[in-house]
Order: structure tokens, then sequence, then C-alpha cells
């Protein structure tokens, strides 16, 4: 059969998204989609139209174990906690003359007619230290929208940011306490952190490393490679 | 994520997706606690056997920690790009399943004794397919256009959504010969996408 005849690809589309492709048949649409972008279009139209079928489906609450299962799942072996590190961020506060941890407002000073309050652009310093640890420190940019609900985190220097096995967590820094995270970043290219008042009692951004899937503790538990104060 | 704000919703859930994608686990603890008994629903649609569609679940969701990096915000909606992993799974799971299998909608008066066992399989008090095809007409997306659809055709879909059902099962349901079936179910919904067109053109 010709897949890319779109008339075809719509029609067994349509019935691969209602249910009623079974079989044999099912199972070639299957090995087909990603090869094939016509039945790809037509699937992900279909899946759009036919959606709304769902919203009458009443909820079923799924057993207690079952979450358990999937978390055991999808996060192999978890690591214990080991270094209470943001304890340490005063120190960092004082250094922050000599590295080159910079936090800077960028005023836009294109000619708006409604002028926008600018974004805050922080810059999150390697920290050698972890070097010790054979972890290569990289420098983040971060930029902060100026409410503090969205966050465009990157590393200044993407090729040598490559942690194999291991996740980079973002943390925001209060002046007293615990950070709190604010997700997994990427080591290369640039994560969106969308996340209410990140600016919100934050003294300093950090980037931890930490196992696949982020610390399990709730606090960083790896070696920090990044860190920026934030000056308002 | 109880806010009624539906795209609302469709971006915290796409920002939960995204963080997934990265291998972040609060965020995947997140989106199961604010999808999961949706999904569970639409499965046990499909698989009534309550534990073969939580293992089903299981599966959709290590499905999902596995494919989040594929789901493209730009093409489409969080929501339906969950709920058709969670039904094709459940699709999947049905592939050793007789053909000539019962469901509660076929309320025959035959074998009581095998109408009270279909019925222990099924959630108690669950509606018909074509309750639940009734109430999701009204919703926006559809934009009426289940209204266009015969009788016919708007069972032999509802039999096939909400019940996992395949052509043959539908012309067993209805008692219908195949051939009648596939093409109620063909026109109907090349009806609906034909309405579906036209109202998105109108709208713009």
């Amino acid at each position: 059969m010709d897949y890319s005849r779109p008339e075809l690809a719509d029609r067994l589309a349509a019935e691969y998204v209602l249910g009623t492709l079974r079989g044999p048949a099912r199972r070639r649409f299957d090995t087909l989609l990603p090869a094939h972008p016509t039945l790809r279009a037509a699937v992900l139209d279909w899946q759009r139209r036919v959606d709304a079928l769902s919203v009458s489906v009443p909820e079923v609450t799924p057993s207690p174990q079952v979450w358990p299962r999937i978390r055991a799942r999808v996060m192999g072996a978890t690591v214990q906690p080991v270094v209470r590190w943001w304890q340490r961020l005063v120190l960092w506060q004082a250094a922050a003359g000599m590295a080159a941890v910079a936090a800077l407002s960028l005023a836009i000073v294109l000619q708006m007619p409604t002028p926008q309050p600018p974004p805050i652009v922080v810059v999150l310093a390697a920290q050698p230290d972890a070097a010790q640890g054979g972890i290569q420190p990289v420098s983040f940019v971060a930029g902060v929208a100026p409410d503090g609900r969205s966050l465009v985190v990157k590393p200044l220097d993407a090729q040598q940011a490559r942690f194999v096995n291991r996740a980079l967590e973002l943390w925001a820094v209060p002046p007293k306490g615990a950070p709190r995270s604010l997700g997994l970043i990427a080591a290369e290219g640039s994560t969106t952190v969308q996340r209410a008042l990140a600016l919100k009692d934050t003294a300093a951004f950090a980037v931890s490393v930490e196992p696949p899937g982020g610390s399990p503790t709730g606090a960083p538990t790896g070696p920090i490679i990044s860190v920026g104060a934030l000056q308002l | 994520m109880t806010g009624s704000d539906p795209s609302a919703r469709q971006q915290h859930l796409a920002a939960l997706l995204s963080r997934v994608a990265l291998g972040d686990t609060a965020a995947f603890e997140a989106l199961y606690r604010s999808t999961s008994a949706h999904l569970l629903g639409l499965i046990l649609r499909i698989q009534p056997d309550r534990a073969l569609a939580e293992d089903v679940l299981q599966e959709v969701y290590v499905n999902i920690w596995r494919a989040a990096q594929s789901f493209n915000p730009a093409l489409s909606q969080a929501s339906t790009w969950l709920n058709s992993v969670a039904r094709n799974r459940a699709i999947d799971s049905l592939r050793r399943r007789q053909a000539d299998v019962a469901t509660v909608s076929h309320v025959t008066h035959g074998d009581d004794d095998e109408e009270t066992d279909m019925l222990s399989a099924m959630p108690s008090n669950d509606p018909g397919p074509l309750d639940l095809l009734e109430q999701a007409s009204s919703a926006m997306a559809l934009q009426g256009c289940m209204d266009n659809l015969s009788r016919d055709q708007r069972q032999s879909i509802a039999l096939a959504y909400y019940q996992g059902l395949s052509h043959n099962e539908v012309a067993d349901q209805l008692r219908q010969p195949l051939g009648t079936v596939k093409s109620w179910v063909r026109r109907g919904l090349q009806s609906l996408k034909n309405c579906l067109e036209r109202a998105s053109l109108a709208l713009s």
C-alpha cells in the first residue's frame, strides 16, 4: 500500500486513533509511523479531533501501590545525601567579588511605547572546587523574568558540559534555610523553568550535580558546580 | 493542579512534561498525581479488568517517562498526547482478547449469570458509551458536530471509542454486517472531520 497517499493515510489514521484498526494492521501502522510524516500528521490531526470524546470519561483513582511500582521502574537506585553544602552560602557571598559572579540588571533601552521592567540576568560562576571530584565546572547564565515567574538557564560553555548518567539541578538559595529545587536543567542548550516566584526570598542560584532523576532527598546531594548571587 | 482554566492546565502539563523530558522525578510525580485518575478512567473503558488496567497504567507512565522528549507542544496539547499514549497501550493490551467479548451495554434478555459476571468486571454505575458520547458532544472542541451524525454512526463510534471495540465486535454488538458497520464508522468520522474543519474555517 502507498501510505503517502493522503486519503489512505487519513482513513488509516482515523481508524488507528479511534481504535478500530487492530491486529497485524495496527502493528504495521505502528512500525510505519516513525518514517512517514504524512501518517504522523494525519494521526495528530485525528487525535486532536477525537480527543474531545475523552472529557466525559469518569476518573478512577489508581490503587496506592501503582505509583511506587512506576517509581521503582524509572528511577533505579537512590543515593543518600552526603553534604549540606548550602550552609556555606555565606562564604560564597563573601567570595562573590573575586569570582566572576555578577548579577546585572539589564535595562532594555529600546524605545518602546510602554516601558517593560527589565529582565534580571545572573551569571552562575563555575566553582573550581568541583573539579577536585573529577567534575568539569561549568558557568551558567540565568535570565529571570521580572515577575520571577519564569527563568531561562543556559550553560556558557556548552561543548564541555557533558554529564553522563548525572542530572543537573537548579536551586534557589534563600538567605536563611534550605534551598528550594527549581527542577532539573539541561547541560547543553537552554532550559526554561516555569516556576512561580523564583525570585521570592532568593539570595542566589546554584547548580548541583545529582543522580539521574534529580536529588532523591529534595535537598542538594552532589557537588555544586556553579553559583551566582542575586542582587536586586 | 485543580485549576479550571483549560489552557492554564495545558500549559501546566506541558511544563511538567518538558521537565520530565530532562529526567526530573519531582515533575514526573506531579504529572502522575495530576493525570493518573483520568488516564486510568480511559484505560478501564477499554480494558475493564482492574488489575490489568493498572498494569497498563504502569506501562503508560514508564512510556511517558521515556518518550516525554518526543512531546512537542507546537503539535499537540499535552492532555491529548497523554490520552493517546494511554488509549494506545490499552488497545495493545487487548491483542489476545476474544473477538466475541461481551460488554455491559449489551443488555440481552438471555443468560442472567453471564450479565452478572460482566457487570462485576466493570466499575459500578458505569455510564454506557452512548451516555458518554452524549455528554462529550457538548464539549466546546466538538462544535456541535456530533449532531450531524446519524444514530448508527454515533453508536458505532461510541462503542469503538468508549468500549474499545473493533469493527467486528461493533458488528456483533449491533447485529449488523461487518461492511455496514465499517462504513458507519468511516462516514461518521468523515462527517465529524468535515464539520470540524468548517467550524474552524468559520472561526478564522
